[in-house]
């Protein structure tokens, strides 16, 4: 008799513990209701069709790669690498390069000259926000006052003075190169900064942007440290 | 003893394990079928003590209060009336009772036992 009281008991207690679970998964982490409208959703799928053509491009290129390498014969195997090595010499900025562009001086605006007011090192914000707002166009190289600004490169303060890869950037007046692809995206870089709200960020810190016309070589050097490969290593040979 | 509570925490883990969502729609449902069933639980153990225990009422009285209180909630929710609270306020003073009852019980069982070994003890 007892076990049979027991047994029902299990069974129903198995049903109370199931029902108070589920009601405590609804309450708990309720399911969202997707509010997105039409346009909110073309949108997103406007990115997402963008990051795939990103990722077909980079496929083709590889592609590419690969078969440069399958037609070139075993002796000239190892140009190829090197040429591949090059490359991406060149794309992590350790390279000197020489390309159209334009270099941007700033400066300090005429009335702080005027009102001797000290000049001070340009904050990091802002050259933060400079170089986002430049990185807006892709495929650029770019310098700020002699020290090349890759995708590794860092922009901090240092002990009160902004720093771009660890070295200081000088009080204005500097400069900062930017080579394009070609001569006519710099130019669209050029009409954007020239019409761009970066202005009145620097006018607020005292500076003013000089900025060049679109020239045919600007040249600027490589970053010379040498990455530091923390994860990778060689694999033993004939393998 | 310990296979219902077994019952009991397998049922948790199935399902909090099977992730099953309900609708908001129904959640006032579902939580007051849950209160249904903790109160025929504890009436039914109320029951057992008082060795009053029926099977058939314990079963069907598990059912039929769930069905009961679901029912008047959806009839609450057509008429616009908030039915389901008379079903939570039935339910919630009936709870109490018969835990109220169940602890009188196993006070007087644990004090009796409590005498019995003091006798023991003397003799």
């Amino acid at each position: 008799m007892k076990k049979a009281i027991n047994w029902k008991f299990t069974l129903i207690l198995l049903l109370i513990g199931f029902m108070i679970a589920v009601q405590y998964n609804s309450v708990k982490n309720p399911k969202i209701r997707d509010t997105r409208d039409i346009w909110a959703i073309r949108q997103e799928l406007a990115e997402e069709k963008k990051l795939h053509s990103e990722l077909l491009s980079e496929i083709r290129e590889l592609d590419n790669t690969i078969s440069t390498y399958k037609s070139l014969s075993e002796s000239s195997a190892g140009q190829a690498l090197n040429d591949t090595v090059e490359k991406l010499n060149r794309k992590a900025g350790t390279t000197d390069i020489t390309g159209p562009g334009i270099v941007i001086e700033v400066k300090p605006s005429p009335e702080s000259v005027a009102y001797g007011i000290p000049i001070t090192s340009i904050s990091s914000d802002l050259l933060t926000r400079f170089v986002n707002e430049v990185n807006r166009f892709k495929g650029i190289a770019m310098e700020i006052d002699g020290k090349r600004n890759t995708v590794m490169s860092s922009i901090r303060v240092i002990n009160g003075f902004t720093s771009v890869n660890g070295l200081n950037v000088s009080t204005p007046p500097f400069k900062i190169k930017i080579i394009s692809p070609t001569l006519s995206e710099s130019e669209k870089l050029y009409n954007y900064l020239l019409a761009s709200s970066i202005h009145d960020d620097f006018y607020l810190d005292n500076l003013v942007l000089d900025i060049s016309k679109p020239m045919n070589d600007v040249s600027m050097r490589g970053w010379p440290e040498k990455f530091e490969n923390l994860y990778l290593q060689e694999l033993p040979k004939g393998e | 003893m310990w296979l219902p509570l077994l019952g009991l925490i397998l049922g948790v883990s199935l399902g909090l394990l099977s992730d099953i969502q309900i609708p908001q729609l129904y959640s006032n449902y579902l939580s007051i079928a849950v209160l249904a069933a903790l109160d025929t639980l504890f009436g039914g153990i109320r029951a057992y003590l008082q060795q009053i225990y029926d099977d058939k009422v314990f079963i069907s009285g598990f059912f039929f209060n769930i069905a009961l209180a679901a029912g008047l909630a959806f009839l609450g929710v057509h008429l616009g009336v908030d039915l389901y609270l008379a079903a939570v306020f039935a339910f919630g003073v009936r709870l109490f009772q018969n835990i109220a009852v169940i602890r009188r019980i196993l006070l007087t069982k644990w004090s009796d036992r409590g005498k019995v070994s003091e006798k023991k003890f003397q003799e």
